[in-house]
C-alpha cells in the first residue's frame, strides 16, 4: 500500500465532489443533451426559419436554461426536493467528517459557481448573443449577478434552519438581487458607477454568510431567533383558532384540500412575475428610447399583460393532477383514497378549485397592472383608449368583464386540460399525453405555416372551416359519450357528475359564442361568428373531463 | 382486584382470570360481597379482548363465585362455603409440588418437610390468629 | 384447521380464493378468510408474507384480479362509498398529509362521515395529549399514530383495520393504542382486523389469528385452539442421533446430543406416535406461545 500518489478523488475536496457527480450524472446528462439541442435550434434559426418557429423555440430554450440553473443550484445547494418534505440544509453526516467548514462552504460554491459561470458564458455566446441584440445589458454584468444570487441561494439553504420566515428572507435577498442587476439601467440615479463594487459586496456577504451560518450549524448554536418563531406560532395558532367548526358537505372538504394544496400557486405566481416585468417593461422602453405613446409600445404591454398568465398556466397545467406535492410517487395519497367518497367528487373539486384558482390569478393580475401604472403614472393609457369612440370609459370597464371571463375560462381550460392523463398517476400516460399534444400542436403549426406560404391551400381551409370545425365537434360529443357509457357500466360515474361536466362545457361555450356574436355585431362581420363559435366549443375540454374518474378510478384501484 | 396475565403460561387467558380470581377469593382478598370491576375496565386494564374477560366471567358466575345483575354490576358472591374442599386442595397441589421438588433435590425427607411446615405455621400465628 | 365460513349475511369480511402477483413475485395464493361480525382477528406472518397486500384489497386499493373480495357484502372497488364509509382505517406508514395541522387534519376526515361523534372525538384528543395546531409534520411516530387513530375511530366504524398499529412506538404509546383498540372493541358490534408483529399483543386481543406465509394461508382459527394444536415438546433418545431428527408434522427440532426440543403440530397421540417412530420418547410438554409457532413454522426447519 504505497504512501505515494493518491488518485486525485482520494481528497476530501475530491470526495465531495465525487459524491455530488455520482449524484446527478442522469441530470448532467439532460443538460449537455439540452444544450446541444438548443445549439441545433440557434443553427436551425440561423438559417431561416418561421418566425413562429422561432418564437416557440426560444421561450423552450429559455426554460431549459433556466431548468438547468435550479437543477445545479439543488445540486450543488444540497437541496434535497424529492423527500417528504424539502430538504434545506447541509446534509448532517458531510458535517461530521473530518473537513475544514471552510472546505465544505468552498467546494460546493467554488465549483458550482464555476460550472453555472461556464453554462452562462456557453449560453450567452454561442444562443443568446446570436438571437437577440440586447445593447443595454452587459452579459458579463448579467452573469455575475446570476451568479452571487447562486452563492447567496446556497448560503442561505445552508445556514437557515426551519423558520417560517425563510421564504421571506429569499424574497428578500431575490429583490436586492433584482435591484443590483438593474442598476446599470438607472444612468440617471446616479447608482451607475456603485455597480461592480455593489456586486462584489453582494458576493463577499454570501461567502461570509456560508461561512458562518454553517459553521453555527455546525457546532449546534443556531436554532433560530426564538421571537421570530414566537410571533409566528402565536399568529398561526390565532388563524387557526378562528377557523369555522366544521365543513358542510364532502365537496366543500375536498375543495378546501385542494385549494390549500395548489389554489394560490398560479395566483402567487402570476401576480409575481407580472410585479416584476411590468415595472422592467418601461424601464427596457425608457432605455431604448421608443416613444411611450407609440402604437408598438402598448402592443407589447397589453399582449405581455395577456400572455404571461396563460403560459404560466398551461406550464402549471401538469400539476393539477397532484393531491399532495410532498408525496414521492403519482399515487393517490392514502388519506384520500381511504375517504368514502367517489371519484366523479374528487374529480369536480379539483375542476372548481382551478376555476377559483384562475379566477383569482386575473384579478391579483388586474390589480397589479392598475397599481404599476397608478405608480409609474401611466394611467393615460387608460384615458387614451377611453377616447377612441365608440367606446367610453364606463363600455371599458363593462367590456372588460366578458373579456376577464373570457381569459378566466381560457386560462382554466389550460389548467385542467390534461388532467384526464396526470390522474392516472403512471408517468408513461402523462409522456404519451405529452407527446401526442406536442405532434398534434406541431401539425397544426406546420398546417398554419404552411397556409400562409400556399394561397391555394388557405383558401381550401377557409372554404371547408364550417365543415372541419362541426366534424370535430360530433367526434369530440361521440368520444365523449362512449367514456361516459363505458364509466356508467363500471359504476365509476355519477349523473351528478356527469350534469357538472357537461352543463360546465355547454355554458362555457355558449357563453364563448354569445360574446363573439355581440363582438361581430359590432365589427359587422356575421361570417366570422360560426368558426369562432364552434372553436369555443372545440376548445373547451369535455372528453379530457369526462374521462378524468375513469382515470383517477384506475389510479386508485390498482 | 388485581390479577396478571402471563402470555408465556401454557393456559388460556380465561382460565388464568378464572384461576386467579378463585385464589384471591380462596386467600381472602376477596370478599363475599365485594364488588369486582366491570367486564370492559378489566378488558382495559389487563389489555385483553373484552369477549376473553366475559368469558371468565361467565365461567366465575357459572361456578357461583360471582353473581352478575343488570344494573348493579358484578360483585362477589354471598356464599359462604365458596369453594369446595377438593377445589382448594387443587389450588395447593402446584405449590406442593415445587416444595417437594426442592426436597428432594435438596435430598430431605417427607418427615422433616412435615416438621417444617408445622415449624412454619406455629411461626405465623401470631399474625393469623387476627 | 378450517375456520367453518358463516354464511355472506353474516361475515363483515369475506375473501375468497384471493391470488395476486406483482410481476414474477406471488404476494397472495388462494387466500379465503372469513371474518363474522363482533370478532377480532389479527393477521400474523412474516415481512412480505402478503398481509399489507391483503388489507390493501380489502380497502379496494387494489382489484382482485383473481378470486373475490366482498366487505359488508359489498365490492370495494365497485362500491367504495359504501365500503369505506363504515371502515376505519390506519396504515403501516400512517399515509398523513404531513402539511396539515392536527386539527385541521380531523375537521377534513369529519367531512366524509355522518356518523362522527365530535365529543368522543374531543375525548379522544385530550386522551392522546394532541395539540390541534401542532404540523402534522412536526409530531413524532408515536403522535402521528395516535392521530391516525383518532381519524379512524372517532366516527365509530363498523370494521377498524389497522396495519401494524404499534410499530416503531414506545411502549407507553402502545398501550395507549391497545386501549383504545379495546375500548371500540368492547361497543356492540364492532369488529377489528390487525396486522402486527408484536404477538403478544396478537394473543391477549385476537379471538381469531390467520397466519400468512409467502402468500398462502397457514393457520387459520381461534387464538386458543391454534395455541392448543401446537405442542412444544421435550423428546428424549435411547440413542443419540447424529443429526436433527425428522419427525413427521414437526416446525422445528432443536437440541443436542439425547434430547431435543420439538415444535409439533397436532394431537399429543400423533406425537407420541411420530416419536416413537424415530425411536425417542415425550419427557415433557407444553403448550407453545404464538411466537414460537410463528418462528417455527416462518423458520421451516424440519420437515
Amino acid at each position: 500500500m504505497g504512501h505515494g500518489s493518491r488518485s486525485g478523488w482520494q481528497t476530501p475536496t475530491g470526495a465531495l465532489l465525487w459524491e455530488i457527480w455520482g449524484q446527478r450524472k442522469v441530470n448532467f446528462a439532460f443538460h449537455a443533451a439540452a444544450l446541444l439541442a438548443s445549439l441545433f435550434s440557434v443553427w436551425c434559426i440561423k438559417h431561416g426559419a418561421d418566425e413562429m418557429v422561432e418564437r416557440v423555440l426560444i421561450m423552450v430554450m429559455l426554460s431549459c436554461f433556466l431548468g438547468a440553473y435550479l437543477d445545479l443550484l439543488t445540486c450543488f445547494g444540497y437541496i434535497d426536493a424529492d423527500a417528504r418534505k424539502i430538504q434545506l440544509g447541509y446534509p448532517a453526516r458531510l458535517l461530521l467528517k473530518p473537513v475544514s467548514t471552510l472546505r465544505l462552504v468552498l467546494v460546493p460554491m467554488l465549483f458550482g459557481g464555476a460550472v453555472v459561470a461556464i453554462v452562462l458564458l456557453i449560453w450567452n455566446h454561442w444562443i443568446l448573443q446570436p438571437l437577440v441584440h440586447l445593447s443595454a445589458l452587459n452579459p458579463f454584468w448579467l452573469g455575475a449577478v446570476i451568479l452571487s444570487f447562486f452563492w447567496w441561494m446556497q448560503a442561505l439553504a445552508w445556514s437557515l434552519p426551519l423558520m417560517p420566515g425563510r421564504s421571506l428572507i429569499m424574497l428578500i435577498v431575490a429583490v436586492i438581487h433584482l435591484g443590483v442587476g438593474l442598476m446599470p439601467l438607472l444612468p440617471a440615479s446616479g447608482l451607475a458607477g456603485w455597480q461592480w463594487p455593489s456586486l462584489a459586496v453582494l458576493l463577499v456577504t454570501a461567502l461570509l454568510t456560508a461561512r458562518i451560518g454553517l459553521g453555527l450549524m455546525r457546532e449546534g448554536k443556531w436554532e433560530g431567533p426564538p421571537r421570530i418563531n414566537l410571533f409566528c406560532s402565536r399568529w398561526d395558532s390565532a388563524r387557526t383558532r378562528n377557523t369555522r367548526e366544521k365543513f358542510g358537505s364532502t365537496f366543500g372538504a375536498q375543495f378546501w384540500l385542494e385549494w390549500r394544496r395548489q389554489g394560490l400557486i398560479l395566483p402567487g405566481v402570476t401576480a409575481g412575475m407580472m410585479f416584476v416585468i411590468l415595472p422592467l417593461i418601461f424601464v427596457v422602453q425608457q432605455q431604448t428610447g421608443e416613444p411611450a405613446r407609440g402604437a408598438d409600445f402598448i402592443k407589447i404591454l397589453v399582449s405581455l399583460t395577456l400572455l404571461i398568465p396563460l403560459m404560466i398556466s398551461s406550464v402549471m397545467g401538469a400539476n393539477i393532477a397532484r393531491f399532495d406535492q410532498l408525496q414521492p410517487s403519482n399515487e393517490l395519497p392514502v388519506y384520500i383514497a381511504v375517504r368514502p367518497m367517489t371519484n366523479g367528487g374528487l374529480v369536480i373539486a379539483k375542476l372548481a378549485m382551478a376555476l377559483a384558482s384562475s379566477t383569482l390569478t386575473w384579478l391579483a393580475v388586474l390589480v397589479v397592472a392598475v397599481f404599476w401604472l397608478m405608480v409609474l403614472q401611466t394611467h393615460w393609457l387608460i384615458t387614451q383608449a377611453a377616447t377612441v369612440p365608440p367606446f367610453g370609459v364606463l363600455a371599458i370597464a363593462i367590456g372588460c368583464v366578458p373579456l376577464l371571463m373570457l381569459l378566466i375560462l381560457y386560462t382554466w381550460k389550460n389548467l385542467v386540460a390534461g388532467i384526464g392523463a396526470g390522474l392516472t398517476g403512471r408517468r408513461w400516460v402523462v409522456g404519451l399525453f405529452t407527446g401526442w399534444k406536442t405532434v398534434a400542436a406541431i401539425a397544426l403549426i406546420g398546417l398554419f405555416s404552411a397556409a400562409k406560404f400556399n394561397d391555394e391551400l388557405r383558401s381550401t381551409l377557409r372554404h371547408w372551416l364550417p365543415e372541419l370545425l362541426i366534424t370535430a365537434l360530433v367526434a369530440k360529443v361521440a368520444i365523449t359519450i362512449a367514456i361516459f357509457i363505458c364509466e356508467s357500466r363500471r359504476k365509476v360515474i355519477t349523473p351528478g357528475c356527469v350534469g357538472w361536466i357537461v352543463g360546465g362545457w355547454l355554458a362555457g361555450g355558449l357563453f364563448v359564442a354569445g360574446y363573439a356574436g355581440l363582438i361581430c355585431r359590432a365589427i359587422h362581420d356575421s361570417d366570422l361568428w360560426l368558426p369562432i363559435a364552434l372553436g369555443g366549443f372545440l376548445i373547451l375540454p369535455l372528453p379530457d373531463l369526462a374521462i378524468a374518474p375513469l382515470a383517477l378510478a384506475w389510479n386508485r384501484h390498482r | 382486584m388485581q390479577l396478571r396475565i402471563s402470555i408465556q403460561d401454557g393456559a388460556p387467558i380465561y382460565q388464568q382470570i378464572v384461576e386467579q380470581v378463585k385464589y384471591l377469593v380462596a386467600a381472602g382478598r376477596l370478599k363475599p360481597g365485594d364488588e369486582v370491576p366491570p367486564i370492559r375496565v378489566l378488558a382495559e386494564q389487563l389489555r385483553i379482548n373484552p369477549n376473553t374477560a366475559a368469558r371468565a366471567y361467565l365461567e366465575l358466575e357459572r361456578e357461583g363465585i360471582f353473581t352478575m345483575r343488570q344494573g348493579f354490576g358484578t360483585k362477589v358472591a354471598q356464599v359462604k362455603k365458596l369453594l369446595p374442599r377438593r377445589e382448594k386442595l387443587r389450588l395447593l397441589a402446584e405449590p406442593a409440588d415445587r416444595l417437594l421438588t426442592h426436597a428432594h433435590h435438596l435430598d430431605v425427607g417427607l418427615d422433616e418437610v412435615i416438621a417444617l411446615l408445622r415449624e412454619r405455621d406455629a411461626a405465623m400465628q401470631p399474625e393469623s390468629s387476627r | 384447521m378450517k375456520y367453518p365460513s358463516p354464511s355472506s349475511a353474516e361475515a363483515v369480511i369475506s375473501v375468497s380464493g384471493l391470488s395476486r402477483h406483482f410481476g414474477p413475485k406471488r404476494a397472495l395464493d388462494e387466500v379465503s378468510v372469513f371474518i363474522p361480525r363482533g370478532s377480532v382477528l389479527g393477521l400474523v406472518g412474516e415481512n412480505g408474507a402478503g398481509k399489507t397486500t391483503l388489507i390493501k384489497h380489502l380497502l379496494g386499493s387494489l382489484k382482485a384480479l383473481a378470486g373475490s373480495v366482498r366487505v359488508f357484502g359489498l365490492d370495494p372497488v365497485l362500491d367504495p362509498v359504501g365500503v369505506l364509509g363504515r371502515v376505519g382505517y390506519l396504515s403501516e406508514r400512517r399515509d398523513l398529509p404531513c402539511w396539515m395541522r392536527v386539527g385541521e387534519f380531523i375537521r377534513y376526515t369529519q367531512a366524509f362521515y355522518p356518523g362522527w361523534d365530535a365529543t368522543y372525538a374531543a375525548q379522544l384528543l385530550e386522551q392522546f395529549q394532541l395539540d390541534p395546531v401542532q404540523k402534522i409534520k412536526t409530531l413524532s411516530q408515536g403522535q402521528q399514530a395516535k392521530t391516525g387513530l383518532l381519524a379512524a375511530l372517532a366516527y365509530r366504524p363498523e370494521l377498524l383495520i389497522l396495519d401494524e398499529p404499534s410499530s416503531g412506538l414506545d411502549p407507553v404509546v402502545r398501550r395507549d393504542i391497545l386501549e383504545a383498540i379495546i375500548r371500540m372493541v368492547a361497543d356492540e358490534g364492532r369488529t377489528v382486523l390487525f396486522s402486527s408483529h408484536l404477538l403478544d399483543e396478537v394473543e391477549r386481543v385476537a379471538d381469531h389469528v390467520v397466519m400468512l406465509q409467502q402468500g398462502r394461508v397457514v393457520l387459520n382459527g381461534r387464538t386458543e385452539e391454534v395455541r392448543a394444536g401446537h405442542i412444544s415438546a421435550v423428546l428424549a433418545f435411547a440413542q443419540p442421533p447424529g443429526a436433527a431428527p425428522m419427525l413427521t408434522g414437526a416446525h422445528a427440532v432443536t437440541g443436542y446430543g439425547s434430547e431435543w426440543r420439538v415444535l409439533f403440530g397436532g394431537s399429543r397421540t400423533e406425537l407420541v406416535t411420530a416419536a416413537a417412530r424415530v425411536g425417542a420418547r415425550v419427557v415433557e410438554e407444553r403448550t407453545p406461545t404464538l411466537d414460537e409457532i410463528l418462528v417455527a413454522r416462518a423458520g421451516g426447519k424440519a420437515s
